[in-house]
């Protein structure tokens, strides 16, 4: 076995949560791992040599995520149940230090107008009158509220292309190129093929690198995959050593990277991905992409 | 003569004892059922009573060891060759509003008991308050704008399998409010010599002494 992954049993992830406490994620695919400084700093790995070479060649593959960058807007439900306990919390809170100084000054002011108003008595009980009073204070803040001016939602373009990383900023979009194999040039996750000496994940960072014309900084989360994609040469290609390919999906997010629009980059939502991904593929990498 | 004859008064002594006693709890246990298993209770026997010491216990219990007060920091783990697992990890989470520092810090912890990683500690560091000072275009001297307060409050994870780990951080990820800050990095006896408060007398005569 060329590489150290065989077979890695695949759970589907978005059942995560039952599944990872009963049965461990299986996986032979995760090689000894010293931790050094931080625990996401590079690892160091042994590369393990083996004799016999497998039949199935194998592609190390990225899947880049751009996280959501404003939070999403909310349900009609989700706004009245958000108003009504906003509403109660209201009604069943304490008056907090400035709201009291508000009534005290008002309070002062009601008895100062007030006919026997004895100015001695009221400074020597408050020790002066305060400069600046709670009233004021709230309408300088008001005031500035006017001027601040929040960005708008959507950056102004409408209908960015899909090429562009600013596109829906409430969701996480995924990043997919399109690259030839075999005959046809179709779309997918960034890949590259393994070579003898490295780890899959540094086949998956080199995938993402050799990106022509793009320069996408990110950060693995892991050493582990999150999903497999097997599938078999049509028979005129299969030769005695390869009969199909397995592709193994690493999960990294982007922190930063710019692209030129003409290269054909993708940056899609999950529920988009099946007008671009051909079917077969498209479960597999159903599977780990979290629609969250 | 004597011995005999005290024998002989006990034990008629604790047989009519014995009568009144059920005469005793049969009549008085509709009416006063407390009184009457307390009269029992309360009598202590004269050390020469064979009675004496009746209700001890303790001395048949097994030893406990006495507890130790001194803290004991977590070792990291060492890691096996199939099963990879991060040592202690502090997953921080700090912010401007406690509500949703609080909020988030205790998600992670649900997070991590429904997921089996094993939460050793969660604590709260103190609040740390920024005073924001402006100044103005005309004069020098800045005032005070507003007081903003840090927040943070820390899990601490102890075995989180390698294989959980990016699953794990894409989802705390992907469901981090807005305007909070998350960090998680290894656990070290700085962070955690940095949570005592500092002893200025005791500082002082450690000095002297040297």
């Amino acid at each position: 076995m060329a590489a150290p992954c065989s077979r890695m049993a695949n759970r589907p992830l978005w059942q995560f949560i039952t599944n990872v406490r009963r049965t461990g994620l299986k996986h032979t695919g995760v090689r000894q791992i010293s931790l050094s400084s931080a625990c996401r700093a590079a690892t160091q790995t042994r590369s393990k040599t083996e004799g016999v070479a497998s039949p199935w060649k194998l592609y190390g593959a990225v899947c880049l995520q751009r996280l959501p960058v404003i939070s999403q807007e909310r349900n009609p439900i989700e706004d009245q149940f958000a108003e009504l306990m906003h509403q109660m919390e209201l009604e069943r809170s304490l008056l907090s230090d400035h709201e009291q100084r508000l009534l005290e000054d008002s309070e002062r002011m009601t008895r100062k107008q007030a006919d026997n108003y004895d100015s001695d008595e009221e400074e020597a009980d408050y020790g002066g009158q305060e400069t600046i009073t709670a009233q004021d204070q709230e309408d300088s803040w008001e005031q500035k509220l006017k001027h601040f001016q929040p960005a708008l939602r959507d950056r102004g373009r409408s209908g960015t292309p899909l090429g562009s990383v600013e596109r829906c900023l409430g969701d996480s979009l995924v990043l997919l190129v399109q690259q030839t194999v075999g005959k046809e040039t179709i779309w997918l996750l960034p890949q590259a093929q393994w070579e003898a000496g490295e780890t899959l994940r540094q086949t998956a960072e080199r995938g993402l690198n050799s990106l022509p014309e793009a320069d996408f900084k990110a950060t693995f989360l892991g050493n582990t995959p999150c999903g497999v994609y097997r599938y078999k040469f049509p028979k005129e290609v299969q030769t005695e050593c390869c009969v199909g390919a397995k592709v193994f999906f690493f999960k990294a997010f982007l922190s930063a990277g710019s692209a030129s629009q003409k290269e054909p980059f993708l940056w899609v939502k999950k529920t988009e991905l099946q007008g671009y991904l051909k079917p077969p593929y498209l479960e597999k990498v159903d599977r780990f992409i979290l629609n969250l | 003569m004597n011995p005999v004859i005290r024998k002989a008064s006990f034990a008629l002594h604790s047989r009519v004892l014995d009568q009144a006693g059920l005469l005793f709890r049969a009549s008085v246990s509709v009416q006063h059922p407390i009184q009457g298993s307390l009269a029992f209770s309360n009598e202590r026997q004269y050390r020469t009573m064979p009675t004496h010491g009746i209700g001890k216990y303790k001395h048949l219990l097994p030893k406990e060891a006495p507890k130790k007060k001194k803290e004991r920091q977590q070792m990291k783990q060492i890691k096996t060759a199939t099963d990879a697992e991060y040592g202690t990890l502090n997953v921080k989470v700090s912010g401007y509003d406690m509500i949703l520092v609080e909020h988030y810090s205790q998600y992670i912890h649900n997070l991590c008991n429904r997921l089996g990683v094993k939460v050793a500690e969660s604590y709260a560091l103190p609040t740390k308050s920024t005073e924001v000072m402006v100044m103005p275009e005309q004069g020098t001297k800045m005032y005070v704008d507003a007081i903003l307060k840090t927040h943070e409050r820390i899990v601490q994870l102890s075995q989180l399998n390698a294989t959980l780990c990016p699953t794990f951080m894409e989802v705390l990820l992907k469901n981090q409010p807005e305007g909070i800050q998350l960090s998680v990095k290894l656990h070290t006896e700085a962070d955690y010599q940095a949570r005592f408060k500092a002893r200025p007398e005791l500082e002082g005569l450690m000095a002297q002494m040297t």
